[in-house]
């Protein structure tokens, strides 16, 4: 793991595409390698989420390739290692060695806990003799009876994991041994064996695969366990070895495999096999050619060296399929694998804000019982107890005041609920399982649940105050169709027929056929699609494994205009061209990266000539395309015309290559491609050599249609008043329309478009801006603000970025279009970091690891791109449309019962341990508590336990659906009114009052120390039993006011709770003499039951005591009630709610309104102004679709206003570059 | 007894607290008290709630079981010098109240005569049955308690609190019982006596009329700015407050009366 941080040296070089891939590295160890031929600024559609994975994949392979040229490991085939490697058992087991260090690692792990630590200390110091008012074990005893609950758990869990690993290390493999196939156990599997592993087994270790039973080495794998993607993935062996097919062969073998150390990058492998002499497998027919001229003679080592990629390489925890068998040669075990390497990562530890409030009122508190004890000391001191004849104290008083003030830390030290942890952990742990199971966020079609994969974030997702979403996948379905093409200029759409005609045309040879035939052709050639012939079907028809929906839905496209790809061999493609065979040898495939944004393959056609098809961003195949292009405009023009209607585009262009310039060129790509560092650029610079003078035939646009209910799940969002931002890798005009179509946009909202070139264009544009603004900045503006990539670079840097920000958080939404994973996090942080709103990622793809794990609380999308980003994320869901319940109702829910549970639990000892505090004041401040000792460390335990988990599972404001049709009731969550310092002041407040009145009318009642006809006295205890009583039976009914909903489970709480007490005093006074313990308490129970006075108090004090609290709920209630308190009411008295909500609407709506006139004889007007012709021109083509589709819809404002533009000029399209120039120089004009 | 110029007794056993001090005060009630009538007597300003003595007591012991070795709670009325064990041990138990009251009724003609006080039943039965026990053995130096040294500031041992009746005797004397349950505040009650209501006159009620009590004066409270006080009560089911009708005039008189004989002229 030492070439990590090397790689991240070399990655921060500057290069934007590296800081991508670093960002990539750090956050998402598991990203798919999808070759994804399409990218970011595609023309228009392509969101380049697919192609993300496969940029890191191959980043991760070039830069690790070059730490590990430092460190690397050479197998020697058919020999003994020299070097000892890890054996192959493995053990995820948490202790390791059996049982037998367990207790040392196990406390080791418990007292990283502050808690933990904090009862030891508590319980140690009660173990000085006299000094604690508690007795000597009521710390100790709950301490290790958690330690054992939690000791046991984990021994479970253990024995678990070690069974789980003695499963997997006793299954068993055949290792070709002295010439035989052996059955041995995973875990004898050395580095260097040569395993046999047949189909639907899994890969006991990393193998280099030498042969298969297929033609070539080749073998398919599922990699669900690694990665989450369920397509199968083709792996191949080097045609070095591929036809190793005898043991008698593999034992013959002879040489070396060079590889990097181990690393946790699954897409990343580089090595070299070496063998020292021909073996005779070179006279396999097929391909030789290729293959000898694949070699290189090394001169000095007299060896040749082939490179080995991650493609020839399987993976521990890969399934083989659809092949017999395989032989592989063990690179790496055990621990060292890469699935296990990767098992060792863990996520960021998130902390809700609740939390950290929390946390600050805790040491709030831990200073507070400081002070308090130092008071209570000083006071002790002060308090002469050598007066008292009868107490016989003489002891120094500085010995006595430190004595003194640890007996107080003792007393008090539950002032700090350690309880409070518990109860949260396990509220969070049950709210975790509501949304688990909750049958309104789960995605029928795939069956997927919503699934919280972090509880300790519950509450936060009430208080999300920005969303930032990533967009395919996320709001789209990430399903691509395809839809339309432009070929030599002329478009063709699937839909409405006009694919026939390019069928007749290809079919006819008319004008442009040629064109359209090479076109076609690509579209069938130009991928890494495998196809698969389900055979069981029958019909022989082809399912297409891709690694990007995008390319799959351009192979289909191509079957479907009659160019149907059939087969992948390593060497070639055969298509079924209009029914005759078609065979192009694949000479090289230049893969895509998100650096490079496209994806070239170089082919052999069926006549000989050498052709390169590349495919790409409209922006990087137009670099590269030679002088004369018959159709560039055209084809501009109608890849802006796609753009605007929310389609994913490509470009395609051709070149034709000339053999020897081929030649040439292989040796310079042969060499970058075995180079063992910075393989990655050096095969990017070689690329680019022959990525050149193209000849462009098309484009194509696939759809990606919106999921269900995204525009009423982000209108719903914005009514709860959550700012949602659209962060993408499309093209402007793909986003902003697809902002309208969602409704993150709205007709005739002013636009504030970002787009430049440089640092001081981008200063002055955000100034500019910035002062149009004047008054309104920071305020909520209706504006959304549209930035690129390229402009974001410039925005982000740290004298810029604070504009920006102010200038972003003016706007109602955001959207950034072409930004790369790392931009994404960048922005999150910002956000995050700047404002200290509480934030939300979500996204679907390995490119949005990053952004998830930088935001308060990420969502990942169990969607099509496999399983990273719900891997990464603290809540997967799957679909966009789960995330309106998630926070309106599950969110709004865990919060406002969090903050209960929290208030409720400093309440409650706050309430109880005051008392003492009075008591104090008449015991001569000698620290006696005035109840029994382990009555009060049953408090929490038992009496007052279960109230709180009760209103931290149950209870609700609102029904369920209600918050799902008023959003609105989302804001007072949002605006975190239920947990902050008045409120929680109110509380202590509340605690303070409850507990002064608890003790003080048991006081007066006992003054004359009789409360019974028969004339004896109680003693101390009887006076503190009722206290008592009378603190859980008012504590207990204070749960059940602030309990918005009753359920059964309520009332059996609050009244089990109470009852519990009441049982325990009448079993525990019974404990002495029988149990040695407790002997004050013997026989209480009679003087506390036979008492009238008690059972007078049972009733009047708990009322007394919470009479303040009605009176203030009722005066709240009826003069300032809340939204939520409302709509609660009208629930309860089933009243329809939304006469409550339309009220409260109208009259925010008229308040706006006003305020509205005022604003605008201001800066407002002028801001209008100055946008108003960019929001005209950039919305223009927008609004004429959107106007088109929604023509049934009255026409709003917007409407009006561009259907004036619309008379004034002919609606002709205008590409962006031309409103930019038309924007600018009416903004000179001004 | 000395006599001549009467001394307050709390200046006489300040000086000497062995000695013997009595002291008498005369108080009216002017109304008679329903039956039952209890006898108490209180203390102010006294922490029977302090931390170092509540815990000053070893409840093994006072069951009875183990008289030979004592928790260091007890300490430092644990052991003697001789290693002899206190009985009962503990700073409670060493502080016992040891007054002695007693009251009269002035009768019409002037004559007193002592009023008949219940002495048992004033403890929790079930502090008497279970939590108190003796040793076993005879209640003697030799029997239960020969291991034990009487507490130091006793002037008795424990074996001769009642001796006239030997289930009131030892740890299951009810004033020891009663004293040894720690009282919630610094100013409390216990319960002394119950007037015997088999007397004649007093079978309803407590009359009204001419009475005085008579103190036998040995605990010092002048130390600790303590008070004494006694307190004759009725109570209702609801106990000891609000049942007095005499209840104004008990809070005078106790004040005046029941702080005892801090003013009372020491005379025979």
């Amino acid at each position: 793991m030492t070439s990590v941080p090397k790689t991240f040296l070399i990655g921060s070089s500057g290069e934007e595409h590296k800081e991508m891939i670093k960002m990539m590295v750090l956050s998402c160890p598991s990203c798919t390698s999808p070759a994804h031929p399409d990218d970011d600024s595609g023309g228009g559609g392509s969101d380049g989420e697919g192609g993300m994975g496969g940029g890191v994949g191959g980043g991760l392979g070039g830069m690790g390739g070059g730490a590990g040229g430092v460190e690397h490991r050479t197998v020697y085939l058919n020999e003994p290692q020299p070097h000892k490697y890890c054996s192959n058992a493995v053990c995820t087991a948490k202790y390791r060695f059996k049982l037998l260090f367990f207790l040392p690692m196990f406390l080791f792990e418990q007292f990283r806990r502050y808690a933990n630590v904090f009862f030891l200390i508590i319980a140690l110091l009660q173990q000085i003799p006299g000094v604690s008012p508690t007795g000597r074990y009521t710390t100790l005893v709950p301490l290790i009876c958690i330690l054992v609950v939690s000791a046991i758990k984990e021994i479970a869990e253990d024995i678990k994991r070690h069974r789980a690993d003695d499963e997997l290390n006793k299954r068993e493999i055949e290792v070709l041994k002295d010439g035989q196939w052996q059955w041995i156990k995973w875990r004898h599997i050395q580095v260097g064996d040569i395993v046999k592993v047949r189909n639907n087994k899994f890969f006991p270790a990393d193998l280099v695969i030498l042969a298969s039973s297929e033609p070539q080495a080749l073998c398919y794998v599922e990699t669900a366990n690694l990665d989450g993607e369920t397509n199968l993935k083709i792996r191949q062996g080097l045609p070095q070895t591929s036809n190793l097919l005898e043991a008698r062969d593999l034992m013959n073998l002879s040489g070396k495999v060079e590889c990097e150390a181990p690393n946790r990058f699954l897409y990343q492998f580089t090595g070299n096999l070496k063998q020292t002499s021909r073996p005779g497998v070179m006279e396999d027919t097929n391909g030789v050619l290729y293959q000898e001229e694949m070699f290189i003679w090394d001169e000095e080592e007299q060896e040749k060296a082939t490179p080995l990629s991650p493609d020839h390489v399987l993976l521990r925890g890969a399934k083989l399929q659809n092949t017999n068998w395989v032989f592989g040669l063990v690179v790496y075990t055990g621990h060292e694998t890469k699935l296990m390497k990767n098992s060792a990562t863990s996520a960021p530890l998130k902390r809700s804000t609740v939390d950290k409030q929390t946390n600050n009122l805790i040491i709030l508190l831990f200073f507070l019982l400081i002070v308090l004890c130092l008071i209570m000391a000083v006071c002790n001191s002060q308090w002469d107890a050598k007066l008292h004849w009868y107490l016989s104290i003489d002891d120094l008083s500085v010995f006595n005041f430190g004595i003194n003030f640890i007996t107080f830390i003792i007393l008090f030290n539950n002032l700090i609920p350690i309880s409070l942890q518990v109860s949260l952990e396990v509220v969070r742990f049950i709210q975790a399982g509501f949304i688990n199971n909750d049958t309104n966020m789960v995605y029928e079609e795939n069956d997927i649940w919503a699934m919280a994969r972090t509880s300790n974030l519950n509450e936060e997702l009430g208080m999300i105050k920005y969303v930032l979403s990533d967009k395919t996948g996320t709001l789209t379905c990430n399903i691509m169709e395809f839809k339309r093409c432009s070929i030599g200029g002329t478009v063709y759409s699937m839909d409405d027929g006009s694919c026939q005609d390019l069928v007749t045309l290809v079919e006819s040879g008319g004008a442009g056929a040629s064109v359209a035939r090479q076109f076609l052709t690509m579209l069938g050639v130009c991928h890494t699609v495998i196809p698969d012939r389900d055979e069981s079907r029958g019909d022989g028809s082809i399912i297409y494994h891709a690694a990007s929906p995008d390319e799959r839905a351009l192979v289909e496209g191509a079957r479907e205009l009659g160019f149907v790809f059939e087969t992948r061999t390593p060497e070639c493609c055969i298509i079924d061209v209009l029914g005759s065979k078609e065979q192009y040898e694949v000479l090289n495939v230049l893969e895509f990266t998100s650096a490079r944004k496209r994806m070239s393959v170089i082919v052999k056609t069926p006549d000989g000539q050498i052709k390169l098809y590349c495919k790409g961003a409209d922006t990087v195949i137009y670099e590269r395309l030679g002088d004369s292009q018959q159709f560039r405009d055209l084809t501009v023009r109608h890849l802006e015309e796609f753009a605007a209607e929310g389609l994913r585009t490509l470009c395609y262009a051709v070149a034709d290559i000339s053999p020897e310039f081929y030649e040439e060129w292989k040796n310079t790509y042969y060499k970058a491609s075995t180079a063992l560092q910075f393989r990655e650029r050096k095969l990017e610079d070689a690329a680019q050599l022959i990525e050149n003078n193209l000849t462009l035939l098309g484009a194509t646009a696939i759809e990606d249609r919106l999921q269900d209910e995204v525009p009423e799940t982000i209108a719903a969002l914005l009514k709860a008043g959550i700012h949602v931002w659209v962060l993408t890798g499309d093209k402007q005009e793909t986003a902003i329309n697809i902002g309208h179509s969602c409704h993150l946009l709205n007709q005739g909202m002013p636009l504030i478009i970002l787009n430049t070139e440089s640092l001081d264009e981008t200063r002055d544009a955000i100034n500019r801006h910035v002062v149009e603004f004047g008054e309104q900045l920071k305020r909520e503006n209706e504006a959304a603000l549209i930035i690129d990539g390229k402009t974001l670079i410039y925005a982000l840097t740290p004298d810029l970025r604070k504009d920006f920000l102010d200038l972003c958080i003016s706007c109602k939404s955001v959207i950034c279009c072409r930004v790369s994973p790392s931009q994404k996090a960048e922005v999150v942080e910002l956000l995050t970091r700047e404002t200290g709103s509480v934030t939300l990622a979500i996204g679907d793809g390995a490119n949005d690891v990053a952004m998830i794990q930088k935001a308060n609380v990420g969502v990942g999308i169990a969607g099509l791109e496999g399983l990273q980003a719900a891997c990464a994320s603290d809540y997967a869901i799957g679909q966009f449309r789960f995330l309106a319940r998630l926070l309106f109702v599950h969110g709004a829910w865990n919060y406002s019962r969090l903050c209960k549970v929290i208030l409720y639990s400093f309440y409650k000892n706050i309430c109880l341990y005051v008392i003492e505090l009075w008591w104090a004041a008449m015991s001569g401040w000698s620290g006696q508590v005035l109840f029994e000792r382990w009555s009060i460390a049953m408090y929490n335990v038992l009496f007052t336990a279960a109230p709180p988990l009760v209103m931290g599972i149950f209870d609700r404001s609102c029904s369920a659906e209600t918050r799902m049709k008023y959003p609105e009731l989302y804001r007072e969550s949002q605006s975190g009114s239920h947990f902050n310092w008045k409120v929680f002041v109110w509380w202590v407040w509340l605690a303070l009052v409850h507990s002064v009145l608890v003790f003080v009318l048991p006081y007066l009642s006992m003054t004359q120390d009789v409360a019974w006809g028969h004339g004896r006295v109680g003693g101390y205890l009887m006076t503190g039993n009722m206290v008592y009583t009378y603190v859980v039976i008012t504590v207990c009914l204070k749960a059940g006011l602030e309990t918005d909903a009753w359920t059964w489970v309520t009332h059996l709480a609050i009244w089990g709770s109470i009852a519990s007490w009441f049982i325990f005093l009448l079993v525990y006074s019974n404990f002495w003499p029988i149990l040695p313990m407790a002997p004050d308490m013997c026989g209480i129970y009679l003087q506390v039951y036979s008492s009238p006075v008690f059972w007078f108090g049972v009733i009047l004090i708990p009322l007394a005591c919470l009479l303040p609290d009605i009176v203030v709920k009722t005066i709240r209630n009826s003069i300032c009630k809340s939204l939520t308190e409302q709509v609660r009411e009208s629930e309860i008295s089933n009243k329809d709610v939304s006469k409550v909500l339309d009220t409260k609407h109208r009259l925010t709506e008229t308040a706006r309104l006003l305020k509205n006139v005022f604003r605008r004889t201001t800066t407002r007007v002028n801001l209008e102004v100055e946008l108003a012709p960019t929001s005209t021109k950039v919305s223009w083509v927008s609004n004429l679709k959107t106007w088109y589709a929604t023509s049934h819809e009255p026409p709003s404002r917007g409407h009006w206003f561009v259907m004036q533009v619309n008379d004034g000029h002919q609606p002709k399209y205008m590409g962006t570059h031309s409103l930019k120039r038309n924007m600018e120089s009416w903004v000179n004009q001004k | 007894m000395e006599k001549g110029e009467p001394r307050a007794c709390r200046d006489v056993i300040k000086d000497n607290i062995s000695e013997t001090c009595t002291c008498q005060k005369n108080f009216t009630v002017y109304e008679s008290f329903e039956k039952n009538v209890y006898l108490y007597y209180g203390l102010d300003n006294f922490y029977q709630n302090h931390r170092r003595y509540v815990k000053s007591r070893d409840d093994k012991q006072l069951l009875g079981k183990d008289d030979t070795a004592v928790s260091n709670d007890c300490s430092p009325f644990g052991t003697d010098g001789e290693g002899m064990v206190y009985a009962p041990c503990g700073a409670i138990a060493n502080s016992m109240f040891n007054d002695t009251l007693k009251l009269f009724e002035i009768k019409l003609g002037g004559q007193a005569e002592e009023l008949n006080l219940i002495k048992t039943g004033i403890a929790w039965p079930s502090d008497r049955k279970i939590k108190f026990n003796n040793p076993p053995g005879s209640l003697n130096s030799t029997g239960a308690f020969k291991n034990n040294v009487k507490p130091p500031y006793w002037t008795k041992n424990v074996y001769e609190l009642d001796k006239q009746d030997p289930s009131n005797n030892g740890y299951k004397n009810e004033d020891l019982i009663v004293w040894m349950r720690s009282a919630a505040f610094p100013t409390f009650r216990k319960l002394y006596r119950k007037i015997d209501h088999n007397m004649t006159g007093f079978k309803f009620s407590f009359p009204k009329g001419q009475y005085y009590l008579e103190v036998e004066y040995n605990y010092p409270v002048d130390s600790f700015g303590g008070k004494k006080r006694m307190i004759l009560s009725t109570t209702s089911f609801l106990g000891g407050k609000n049942n007095f009708l005499g209840i104004a005039y008990i809070t005078v008189g106790s004040v005046d009366q029941l702080n005892i004989n801090q003013n009372t002229p020491y005379s025979d």
